[in-house]
């Protein structure tokens, strides 16, 4: 062990103030969701009195009854479900699927592929042609427009590709004399060594389909299939056109519209904030394949 | 047959070739498709003519693209859409860095996760939420109007969501609140890839903290910081690296704060999906389209002659 040195005046006055900040920064950053999380453990009638900041004061699991008894949250949080693990699934295997091949630098073809990669990533038609393919095929109000317009994550396909083409060729070859074809060295040897990479893509289009909303938002009529993050939307909107007061007045029970939407959101993110900080390791990772690449 | 030639490599590498084909064919009907149907913001478009009437309507030149910029409501959008553009780029490019710097510098490295854990979990939140989060906290009752009350002098709560002057601030505020975690991972990479023999060397000059994070970290990722720079800049009316301009906009905006939140991209949305005018929507969009594109090309450019990296 070496021996620390002394530490000198700028340095406490450095590490004073790296602290003080540091303490801030968890504040704002943390404080918002714990403030609604014990809001939704508190009578939703004496919240609209204000004055809560540290913990319930009329502790209750009302909100969370009324929520799970609710046929129309439990469809929404229902889909959302449905609509991330099939999203996720078909993404990521789609996914990989393309930016494997494309990492061959040899593949017949490869320049003009990227080129189109490229000018998609970069260029869009804008929201209206796009809307007008999706009505064409048949999308529009159907489950499909979660999962099949978005089964491709271009971003991810470049990464991707930076991180195939890290893995040894050798790896492959010896794989072929086994007689191994495309598909078996693909899901045998590939896959196994991409763990990463996959979780990094996972967890991104995963979390990508929880948070959508735009596409239950403009691409569905139908009520069945609306998802959590648009049925917050509705209730947030009608809350801050009634404000607070109006919304309690029209509830029986001590529950208001408030303080079931504040329930909605808290069944929202805790899902993310169990998952992320495992994936932790990956995604530091992947995140510098992509931003790093020559 | 050849060994060397085109078809017989392609032969060979048909199964490879299938799954990039299958992206391939993705692209074509998902973004190769779209961008054809960018003509119809050139002509006379019904939507009841369906796909075919993509082709058949009648030519109107640029007749709708004029439409939008003498309509009365164009300054007023370009005013916003850049306005905060640029506040983005000002606040939510610089802050990353200083927080990587910040956390780079932290001693306790049991507390240092902690905070970088913590610093990253709004980017993975969505907008919805944030934005229910922030008409909770910044309500004329919430959390932050009680904590200013708690200051000398302050009279009256603060209506930051609906009050057109603040509109900007918050959404700008907001972006650095759910961004600069996630890129500061980017910056403390690079940062950790500096040579400790650096810094014992400019301790041993006698160089003090301040001195070696301006003389030493700093210069040292200034690649890493070009290249977030041009990521930025190339969706800078999108919002910058988060591009949270239509999602802030479309779910924090309301009517009073319309004449400062409405951007082009919420525009588009209104007159293209809610009132049906296909070919003026697709004109509008095209022009921020193009833009983008030039935008994405000059700091390519730029980037490539100052510091050699580019985008492509």
């Amino acid at each position: 062990m070496i021996k620390r040195k002394k530490r000198s005046r700028e340095d406490w006055i450095m590490d004073s103030v790296i602290f003080i900040l540091s303490i801030i920064v968890l504040l704002i950053t943390i404080y918002p969701f714990y403030y609604i999380f014990i809001l939704s453990f508190n009578e939703g009638l004496d919240a609209s009195r204000g004055g809560i900041y540290w913990w319930p004061r009329k502790f209750t699991l009302e909100n969370y009854q009324k929520f799970l008894n609710d046929a129309k949250w439990i469809r929404g949080f229902f889909m959302s479900l449905l609509r991330t693990v099939a999203g996720t699934l078909t993404g990521v295997l789609f996914t990989t699927l393309v930016s494997y091949g494309l990492s061959f630098r040899n593949l017949v073809g490869r320049k003009w592929y990227m080129v189109l990669v490229i000018v998609c990533m970069y260029f869009s038609g804008g929201i209206i042609p796009y809307y007008m393919v999706l009505k064409t095929l048949h999308l529009i109000d159907t489950f499909w427009v979660y999962i099949v317009p978005g089964a491709m994550n271009l971003f991810f396909v470049t990464v991707g590709m930076s991180f195939f083409d890290g893995i040894p060729p050798s790896l492959r070859e010896s794989a072929k004399i086994d007689g191994a074809g495309e598909l078996r060295i693909f899901s045998n040897i590939i896959l196994p060594i991409s763990k990463p990479f996959l979780a990094t893509l996972a967890l991104f289009v995963g979390v990508g389909h929880w948070n959508n909303w735009y596409d239950s938002a403009f691409f569905i009529r139908s009520k069945e299939l609306r998802t959590l993050s648009y049925l917050m939307i509705e209730v947030i909107n009608t809350n801050q056109e009634t404000g607070n007061k109006t919304a309690a007045a029209f509830q029986s029970a001590s529950t208001t519209s408030l303080s079931v939407q504040l329930t909605a959101m808290v069944i929202s993110v805790v899902p993310i904030m169990c998952v992320y900080p495992f994936l932790q390791k990956y995604f530091v990772g992947g995140m510098m394949i992509g931003a790093v690449k020559e | 047959m050849d060994k060397h030639g085109k078809l017989y490599q392609l032969k060979k590498q048909l199964p490879l070739q299938m799954f990039v084909w299958a992206g391939i064919a993705y692209l074509l009907i998902f973004h190769v498709i779209p961008m054809f149907g960018i003509i119809i913001g050139f002509k006379d478009y019904n939507i009841t003519s369906g796909i075919k009437g993509i082709f058949t309507s009648e030519w109107v030149g640029l007749k709708y693209f004029k439409e939008f910029i003498t309509d009365y409501k164009f300054p007023n959008l370009l005013r916003n859409t850049v306005g905060i553009s640029v506040l983005k780029l000002i606040f939510s490019f610089p802050v990353p860095i200083m927080f990587a710097v910040m956390l780079h510098e932290m001693r306790g490295k049991k507390f240092k996760r902690v905070v970088q854990t913590c610093s990253y979990l709004p980017h993975f939140i969505s907008w919805v939420i944030i934005a229910g989060l922030s008409f909770q906290m910044f309500s004329s009752t919430g959390v932050v109007n009680t904590a200013l009350g708690l200051l000398p002098g302050f009279k009256e709560p603060i209506r930051f969501l609906t009050q057109e002057n603040l509109y900007w601030g918050v959404a700008v505020f907001l972006d650095v609140w759910k961004e600069t975690g996630w890129w500061a991972i980017v910056f403390l990479a690079a940062i950790s890839g500096i040579g400790r023999d650096l810094y014992e060397a400019a301790e041993i000059d006698g160089a003090g903290r301040m001195q070696r994070i301006w003389n030493i970290t700093l210069p040292c990722i200034k690649g890493t910081i070009v290249i977030v720079l041009i990521m930025t800049m190339g969706n800078l009316f999108g919002g910058g690296l988060g591009g949270s301009n239509f999602e802030q906009s479309y779910l924090l905006g309301n009517d009073v704060n319309k004449s400062a939140s409405e951007i082009i991209q919420t525009y588009t949305f209104e007159v293209g999906l809610k009132n049906g005018r296909y070919s003026y929507a697709t004109a509008v969009g095209l022009i921020q389209s193009m833009v983008s594109l030039i935008l994405i090309f000059i700091s390519n450019f730029v980037s490539k002659k100052i510091s050699g990296a580019g985008l492509f």
